[in-house]
């Protein structure tokens, strides 16, 4: 059994401490993660802004890292949700075509495996502190990941989970939507950042580092003092402290 | 078609616009929240929602497939009924044939119920433009039409005015004074349409859907306009999208389980008209003459093209808006057409064909796919949006700057190597900017990303940097699978290998 | 000599005939098939099978109608019989100071004898016994409106209205307040019931106008506060007989 890691170029490059968080949180159930060099981006920001012919070439890179692997699995939603969508970007090419199939049938969000393949629910964390969760929309509309990580939250010890206002709303990233439609997104963070304070909680968990590089990013510039973190980071800080 | 909201060339200025009128985004949120927890509410309390959606679906698609069929046995079941029936290639086109009927049956007046598609024709100005007087009589339209103004929303059209703006209105109509209370207003809307209704010559409706087989048109709302509208004066003409239709009345259930629902987290409106021809000879109501207008104006583009066929199941709920976070924002007119929100950022470019002039309006999007969650009949809204952007640059009409930054994108992302050295070369630029490991200046591309957060560093080590090490330190220390887990990944991998098993989209 | 209105209907009949063709080819035509002229086979008619066997008993029927008929701000009374109902009738129009009172012209409102029931000075009318009246006139100015339901449906708090010579339109829209007759045998438990009735009779044998209604007129226009009574009658009662 080969169990990939894909990183996702955001985690990569900004947030390594997520995929070592996963890679520890794993292990301790004897999954070994391997981790493909060859990797580079999904591809979603091209794909998304309409740019399909750049997105296969970053594609590619991915497809071909992990054409070996049994399970591929990622500390995003997001991207996850962007090798789903691998089947249309292929749709007019008989020889990638069964290869992107073929990754979508065996791609994982991270909370997905753990709880879905490995029947994981409680991972023997304690975690005394007040929580909010920010359902990120990919993972949750496109994936279905919605019980998933509440599960794995409610088995952890002195976590006091506060349920964030309007949580289902998208926080504003969007990739080059905050780019290009920069006072849109800003507004829609800023509410989110409204939402997150109102909860009080010291800590903001989620599922999707660009997501939370968002919010916050925006609590940060408002000054507030909100700890935000992957819930794979949450986790095993939780295994580690129990 | 005027007024302040609308100005603004991109849905980025008309944007700005939004974001900085207080009242209108406060309305605004107030009535989408309303709205959304009332179809939250309904479709819970209803249950079993997404069959629901499902063969809400199928029936849609059932329809837009066979529409010729379909649509052809309407025409000739409603011309049995005595309805006059007319087909328009074309806005112009339907608009001509309502004037010409405006024109023989010499009229001055005609009152309209709430219809999209005559918003989209703009057949009011028409209207006026040979001296027939169209009349708005839903109470929102109503008001939005003496200030000279579009629909913000295709439920609650004039959710952008609050009671002293609409106080101001209606007391200009009337003479005299009228106080801002919902009731009063109401009130003298009511008394002063009721007028109208009893003399006007025209009675115009738009049509929620038509029944095939017995050739009937259906109207839902919540005022009892459209019913006056479509009882009292003399003729009846009603403007319908060419692709309202659904085979039965049995199928109608299904709609009228969903769009209320959807739209208000009503069990059902107030009225539900299913209207079968003009008043029988011995009737002492009804129109003498019925006349039915399908409209084309665009639909038939989105027909064999299986990327955006399915626009074309829309039942006008609304419930996209409701759901958007971007909508929620910025409102209906920053939209600049006649549809707003999701489907109209869809709707708006397909139906016209010129995707690299709405093109803006496809960019305001997060993608966050609430519009096809909230959808009653599961439109892929947010897949769509992707699609009309990659046919505009598909069509070389791409953002020069974006086009060059995304070349460069797949020539980095594109091999590991290169990847690798542009993390490199960014860890070197950034130490120019970074404090306490975030970058704030409003520099560059991070101008906008900066007005309303700090920016993340990249780390001093990238993942891959750390591999090697990670890989030792849990070669160290791992465990045992159980053996429980390690069956279950080995059946999964085999079922998929054998062709089931996997999971799949959404 | 110019074209008399009837031949400038046939005129526009014949041009819409003949552009119907060119309008269905054309549909086809972008559908990559050939025209479909025969009826396609359907096989999601109608609502789920689940919902089709869905059936409350009468009484269950009963209590829920009036439920959902109150939650939307209609006045509901169960009566045993059309004598309670004529008290009931006259009981209101006196409550109210009704003057006028137009009614469907059919038995079971005869059998009422409301003439004789109301108080001093208020009229009746029968909508269309009788020459030269304006109905709409009649029933515009009447302060009651008063029908027999054809049908009602307890699951969607709905009354339903068929059109013909003796029954307008007009009285269950244009009077001030409605009051709708329902004998409880009439009363179904789901709108699908009624409508395949419709589906049954065939489009030569259905009215002019199907009306259902649910409740009184109703808007949320002005900055969503609920107004009742826009257009169409703003107090409606509905009355179980049976």
């Amino acid at each position: 059994m080969k169990v990939s890691m894909m990183i996702t170029c955001l985690s990569d490059a900004l947030y390594p401490r997520v995929g070592e968080a996963m890679v520890r949180l794993l292990a301790r159930y004897g999954v070994r993660l391997a981790f493909p060099q060859t990797q580079t981006c999904c591809g979603q920001p091209a794909f998304n802004s309409g740019y399909w012919e750049e997105a296969r070439t970053s594609a590619k890179t991915i497809l071909e890292a992990f054409e070996d692997s049994d399970f591929v699995i990622s500390p995003s939603g997001s991207c996850t949700g962007m090798i789903h969508h691998y089947p249309k970007l292929f749709e007019n090419d008989p020889v990638w075509l069964p290869k992107a199939q073929a990754l979508q049938r065996k791609s994982y969000e991270f909370t997905q495996f753990l709880v879905q393949v490995l029947g994981v629910k409680d991972v023997g964390a304690v975690f005394p502190h007040k929580v909010t969760y920010h359902p990120s929309c990919h993972g949750s509309r496109l994936l279905g990941v919605k019980d998933e990580p509440m599960e794995l939250m409610r088995h952890i010890k002195g976590l006091e989970f506060v349920p964030l206002p309007f949580a289902e709303d998208c926080c504003g990233f969007g990739g080059t939507f905050a780019v290009k439609m920069p006072d849109i997104s800003g507004a829609m963070v800023t509410e989110k950042g409204d939402h997150v304070v109102e909860t009080e909680a010291e800590v903001l968990v989620g599922l999707d580092m660009a997501c939370l590089m968002n919010i916050a990013g925006n609590l940060r510039y408002r000054g507030e003092k909100v700890r935000v973190m992957h819930l794979a980071e949450l986790l095993e800080e939780g295994v580690k402290g129990a | 078609m005027s007024g302040a909201a609308t100005a603004g060339s991109s849905v980025k200025e008309r944007a700005k616009l939004a974001l900085n009128d207080e009242f209108l985004r406060k309305a605004v949120k107030f009535t989408t929240e309303r709205l959304r927890n009332g179809k939250k509410a309904a479709s819970e309390q209803h249950g079993h929602w997404d069959e629901w959606r499902e063969r809400g679906r199928q029936i849609r698609l059932h329809t837009i497939a066979h529409l010729d069929y379909y649509l052809n046995l309407f025409a000739d079941n409603a011309r049995k009924n005595g309805v006059h029936i007319h087909f328009a290639d074309t806005g112009a086109e339907a608009v001509k044939i309502a004037l010409e009927i405006a024109r023989r049956v010499q009229a001055k007046t005609v009152v309209k119920s709430k219809s999209m598609v005559t918003e989209e024709l703009h057949l009011n100005h028409a209207l006026d433009s040979i001296g027939v007087e169209a009349i708005e009589t839903d109470l929102g339209e109503y008001i939005i039409q003496l200030a000279g103004e579009m629909p913000s929303h295709i439920v609650i059209p004039a959710i952008h005015k609050n009671r002293y703006q609409i106080a101001e209105l209606l007391s200009a109509d009337a003479g005299e004074t009228l106080s801002p209370d919902t009731t009063v207003l109401a009130g003298y809307v009511r008394k002063k349409l009721r007028e109208k209704f009893l003399e006007a010559d025209i009675g115009m409706t738009g049509c929620n859907f038509a029944i095939a087989e017995t050739g009937s048109m259906v109207l839902f709302e919540n005022e009892g306009n459209a019913r006056m509208v479509s009882t009292l004066p003399k003729t009846q003409i009603t403007l319908m999208g060419m692709e309202r239709i659904v085979p039965s009345w049995a199928d109608l259930e299904v709609m009228a389980t969903l769009l209320p629902r959807s739209a208000t987290g009503q069990k059902l409106t107030v009225y539900l008209s299913g209207i079968t021809g003009p008043r029988r000879e011995t009737d002492a109501d009804g129109p003498e003459e019925m006349h039915i207008i399908i409209v084309d104006n665009g639909r038939s583009l989105q027909l064999g093209d299986p990327e955006f066929q399915e626009l074309l199941n829309c039942i006008r709920c609304g419930a996209c808006l409701n759901a958007c976070p971007v909508y929620r924002h910025i409102g209906g007119h920053a939209y600049g057409g006649t549809y707003s929100g999701p489907i109209g950022a869809v709707l708006t470019p397909a139906l016209k064909k010129n995707v690299a002039e709405w093109d803006d309006i496809a960019n305001a999007s997060s993608l966050c796919g609430a519009c096809y969650e909230a959808c009653p009949v599961k439109i892929p809204l947010h897949e769509m949006l992707i699609y009309l952007r990659r046919r505009k640059v598909e069509a070389g009409r791409g953002n020069a700057l974006e086009s060059a930054g995304m070349k460069g994108f797949a020539a980095v992302m594109g091999n590991a190597k290169r990847y690798k050295a542009a993390l490199k070369l960014g860890r070197i630029g950034q130490k120019l900017v970074v404090r306490d490991g975030g970058i704030r200046a409003k520099l560059g591309p991070l101008k906008g990303w900066n007005t309303y957060r700090v920016a993340p560093s990249l780390a001093k080590e990238t993942f891959r940097e750390r591999w090697d090490t990670l890989e030792q330190e849990i070669r160290a220390g791992l465990r045992e699978m159980d053996p429980d887990m390690k069956e279950r990944m080995e059946r999964l991998a085999r079922e998929r290998a054998e062709g089931k098993g996997g999971h799949g989209h959404g | 000599m110019a074209e008399s209105h009837r031949d400038w209907l046939e005129r526009m009949d014949a041009e819409s005939r003949a552009k119907q063709e060119a309008f269905m080819n054309g549909i086809a035509a972008k559908l990559r098939r050939p025209r479909a002229v025969q009826a396609p086979e359907h096989p999601f008619r109608g609502a789920p099978d689940f919902w089709n066997g869905f059936e409350w008993p009468l009484e269950e029927r009963i209590r829920k109608f009036m439920e959902n008929f109150q939650a939307v701000g209609g006045h509901v009374a169960r009566l045993p019989d059309l004598q309670a109902v004529r008290a009931f009738i006259a009981d209101k129009a006196a409550e109210m100071n009704a003057k006028y009172v137009i009614r469907q012209n059919v038995a079971e409102l005869d059998a009422l004898e409301l003439e004789s029931a109301l108080p001093e000075g208020a009229r009746v009318s029968v909508w269309n016994r009788g020459e030269g009246e304006h109905w709409k006139a009649r029933a515009a100015e009447a302060d009651f409106g008063v029908v027999v339901a054809d049908y009602a449906a307890a699951y969607t708090g709905s009354v339903t209205v068929l059109s013909a010579k003796d029954k307008g339109r007009s009285v269950s829209l244009l009077p001030t307040v409605l009051i709708a007759i329902i004998p409880v045998e009439r009363l179904k438990t789901r709108l699908g019931e009624i409508l395949k009735d419709f589906d049954r009779a065939g489009r030569e044998n259905l009215p002019a106008g199907i009306h259902f209604i649910s409740g009184p007129s109703r808007s949320s226009d002005i900055e969503n506060d609920l107004t009742i009574g826009v257009h169409g009658p703003g107090i409606v009662y509905a009355l179980l007989v049976g």
